[in-house]
């Protein structure tokens, strides 16, 4: 335990040495949920009532949301691996006494606890200069239901992350094209960070729902809005842990693969 | 580190293709989600759904054509560490033009005929007159310019503070926001939007001359303003210049 | 335990899988990858009793860093057996990974933007040392490597030599029974390599540390090294004291001699290949086998006044070991 608490604090100091790029990359946070909320916005303008099952305080809550859980789930260190493993780097990793996986989990939430601080102060800031109306949920059991929906979110995004990472073992010199590509597809369209995925046509919608993308973001926000109830809940954290599992296992199998090819080249 | 790393790869060669493909992947989902949306909604802040798209259309084209052209500025920090500047500095070219648009790459190439074709496409939907047309070409041509000035300007600090890759990545998420008309953004973003940073003059603006909403005076008065922007960047630029230390020393 | 590693008739075959340049190519690898077995260990065998300092020596991709890696569970062997402190090194048991340490002159373990001290923070909890243990430890290991000053310093902002010194200090704090080190002092200066070299002796006398360690630097193997391991191709040619290197591998020896008048440099040549000449001393370089006569040939038909055989400099020996030309 003291050896993690002690990977915890080092790696948060870690953040600190890279101010600018931290300051930049909340930034960019901020700016991408000011599009997504102006957009709204304009189109709620002269509206009453709802438009694809959102109105003005719930879609605007969405994207106040977004900040957070995109602090929460999406922001991490373990994309740092992929560039390890390329660079040869994972040797002095592999010959210390400590857990590969469990190393990698800290850094995450070590990073993910800083970002969850600047996102609320960032949020506090923009409640102040746009002051929206938003909704806030009082039901115990939802709060319940979406912490979890959050946890599953965390473990679907470690894993999926991973796999992605774990690509330079077979080829080094794509380390950071997958890790994009990863980034670009998954994590801003996918996953409901740019646009609430229930806007999509029912078909497309409903493929994406037996994906795991949905569940990194998308899904704890509807459970946060009350827009889900009892059965649909269940049915989304049943399929989200089933992912959660799968995801899990393949990111070990391709791990010790790896390891394999990683040993045989000898690098 | 890991950023460095990041650009450094979107200017080598080899994963150009991974980075393009990204970059379709965004556009076409993008679009797909507008289109659905303005669909749904019959228009947004007062333009219609086809003047919307014309937007983001523009926009991406824009935003693509300043990346074809300015793709060595992704390549220019390492240029300046490792002090090779000097080499292009001693050398009889125009450095600025040599460190501004010294690597286009033909693989881009792929990418702007599609663009280009959705322009023309949306364009033809809003049924410009030829003088509008006119004006449209013209005003693009003026977001180049002030795009390069841009450039000029994020080069000029990475000679000064070797700093370039977050003011460039800054300089793409503001310009980003100009992928919808500018109106829909509430002060005192919108008015950042229109003086501070002219991405409003950049991205919006073209557009609205193809609908006929800037009147003659109003063109003649952005085309001063990008020409005057670019004026100020090479000043900025001669000024950098004065200012750099070899680091091959 | 008697012996602290044990090697025996270790192989290691690597799969080099060769691509074609360009998109086309690296598709292609993709689905029909064409594969090269190379193999980088031919049935080695040694051991090593602890406390013992070895030197590897060999040319480039000869097989020293690959036995390093296998010794200290990075690479799984491909048949043969190794034993290190008695454990199985690929089993990675955290009991191993704490008695051992690898070091390698050209990859870093230190985080490169916080202040030192706080890499070796990290790995006092990673591997579990007492307050105690761990104080007791830095302070023995700064003062030995005289860097107390810049344990505040950023890992980046430190020069070569000292972050060299950082890193065996970061390997060191817990104390390891085993240590694997490659290269330690590529591209250090001069006298950065002597401090490198002088702590490792004393860490060696000190604590009874067994040592393998690699270099291209044959300063390191001289002082350092009372026993090398010359390995090439793959397999060992050499493993005894450093001094019976030049009996084993060197074909001639060194006559030195002075004269009393000049001579003529074509008749010294046909004595043996003239190696310096400079009025009056003269060094002629000749087979081992012919030295006698070639030492009476030179002391009749010259005017001698003095005449020494000797052994080729121990660092000769080395460089050709290091050029593969031993054979």
């Amino acid at each position: 335990m003291k050896k993690f608490l002690s990977i915890f604090r080092i790696s948060f100091q870690q953040e600190f040495a890279y101010k600018l790029n931290f300051v930049m990359w909340r930034i960019r946070n901020v700016m991408q949920i000011l599009v997504f909320f102006f957009l709204w916005n304009a189109v709620f303008e002269n509206r009453t009532g709802d438009l694809l099952g959102y109105n003005k305080e719930k879609i605007l809550t969405y994207a106040f949301m977004l900040l957070v859980i995109r602090a929460i789930t999406l922001s991490s260190r373990s994309v740092d691996v992929s560039g390890q493993i390329s660079r040869g780097e994972l040797s002095n990793f592999l010959v210390k006494p400590v857990n590969f996986f469990k190393y990698w989990i800290t850094r995450d939430l070590s990073s993910k606890f800083l970002n969850i601080i600047f996102s609320l102060l960032e949020i506090t800031l923009l409640l102040i200069f746009l002051k929206p109306n938003l909704f806030f949920q009082t039901s115990f059991l939802y709060v319940v239901f979406f912490i979890i929906s959050i946890i599953v979110a965390i473990i679907i995004f470690f894993a999926i992350s991973m796999i992605i990472s774990f690509i330079p073992f077979w080829f080094p010199e794509i380390a950071w094209g997958s890790q994009f590509l990863f980034i670009v597809v998954v994590t801003e369209f996918l996953s409901g960070s740019f646009f609430p995925l229930d806007v999509l046509p029912m078909g497309v919608y409903k493929i994406l729902k037996i994906t795991p993308f949905p569940y990194l973001v998308f899904v704890p926000i509807k459970i946060y809005l009350g827009n889900l109830n009892y059965q649909e809940i269940l049915v989304s954290l049943g399929i989200g842990t089933i992912w959660c599992f799968i995801l899990l296992i393949i990111m070990k199998r391709i791990w010790l693969k790896g390891l394999k090819v990683y040993e045989a080249v000898g690098r | 580190m890991a950023k460095n790393s990041l650009l450094i790869w979107l200017a080598s060669r080899s994963s150009l293709p991974l980075f393009l493909l990204g970059k379709v992947i965004r556009y076409i989902f993008y679009f797909g989600f507008l289109y659905f949306l303005v669909g749904q909604t019959k228009g947004l802040a007062g333009y219609e759904s086809n003047q919307i798209l014309f937007f983001t259309a523009t926009y991406v084209l824009i935003d693509t054509l300043a990346q074809f052209f300015f793709r060595s500025v992704y390549s220019f920090r390492p240029l300046v560490i490792s002090g090779d500047l000097d080499l292009i500095l001693v050398k009889p070219v125009n450095a600025l033009f040599r460190v501004l648009m010294g690597g286009p790459d033909p693989v881009d190439l792929i990418t702007i005929p599609p663009i280009i074709a959705v322009v023309v496409y949306i364009g033809s939907l809003l049924s410009p007159s030829l003088l509008q047309i006119f004006y449209y070409i013209l005003l693009i041509i003026n977001g180049l310019l002030i795009a390069t000035a841009f450039h000029v300007v994020v080069l000029s600090f990475g000679i000064i503070t070797l700093e370039i890759d977050h003011t460039i990545m800054i300089y793409r998420d503001l310009t980003s926001m100009g992928r919808l008309p500018v109106d829909i953004y509430k002060e005192p973003l919108k008015g950042i939007l229109t003086f501070l940073i002219p991405v409003g003059v950049m991205m919006t603006l073209p557009a609205k001359a193809l609908m006929g909403l800037v009147n003659p005076l109003g063109i003649v008065s952005t085309l001063i303003f990008g020409i005057a922007l670019l004026m100020l960047s090479f000043k900025f630029w001669n000024f950098a210049l004065k200012k750099y230390s070899s680091a091959s020393s | 335990m008697n012996k602290a590693i044990i090697v025996d008739r270790l192989t290691k075959n690597f799969d080099v899988s060769e691509r074609q340049p360009g998109i086309k190519g690296s598709i292609s690898s993709i689905f029909s990858p064409v594969k090269r077995k190379i193999k980088a260990l031919n049935g080695v065998s040694f051991s090593v009793q602890p406390g013992e300092l070895v030197g590897f020596i060999g040319p480039n991709g000869a097989g020293k860093t690959t036995t390093l890696k296998i010794l200290s569970g990075l690479l799984f062997p491909s048949s043969g057996f190794v034993s290190v402190l008695d454990f199985d090194p690929w089993e990675k048991s955290h009991d191993f990974l704490k008695q051992i340490s690898l070091v390698m002159g050209q990859k870093n373990q230190l985080w490169w933007d916080l202040p030192v001290i706080e890499s070796f923070e990290l790995n006092k909890a990673i591997y579990g040392i007492s307050d105690r243990d761990y104080q007791k430890n830095l302070d023995e290991l700064v003062s030995l490597l005289d860097v107390s000053k810049f344990l505040k310093t950023q890992v980046r902002k430190l020069s070569l030599g000292q972050r060299m010194k950082m890193e065996l200090i970061a390997a060191l704090i817990y104390k390891p029974k085993v240590l694997f080190l490659d290269e330690p002092t590529i591209g250090l200066d001069l006298v950065a390599q002597q401090n490198l070299r002088d702590f490792i002796y004393e860490y060696n006398q000190k604590n009874e540390a067994t040592i393998l360690l690699t270099s291209h630097n044959m300063n390191d193997l001289v002082d350092l090294a009372r026993r090398v391991i010359v390995i090439d191709e793959g397999k060992i040619i050499f493993d005894g004291i450093l001094e019976e290197l030049t009996e084993k591998f060197a074909k001639e020896k060194i006559i030195k001699a002075t004269l009393s008048s000049e001579d003529d440099i074509k008749k010294l040549d046909q004595i043996g290949f003239v190696k310096k000449y400079s009025f009056p001393e003269v060094t002629i370089s000749v087979p081992r086998q012919t030295v006698a006569m070639a030492a009476s040939e030179l002391l009749q038909n010259f005017p001698v006044t003095d005449l020494t055989i000797e052994e080729v400099p121990i660092e000769d020996v080395i460089r050709k070991v290091f050029k593969g030309g031993l054979k």
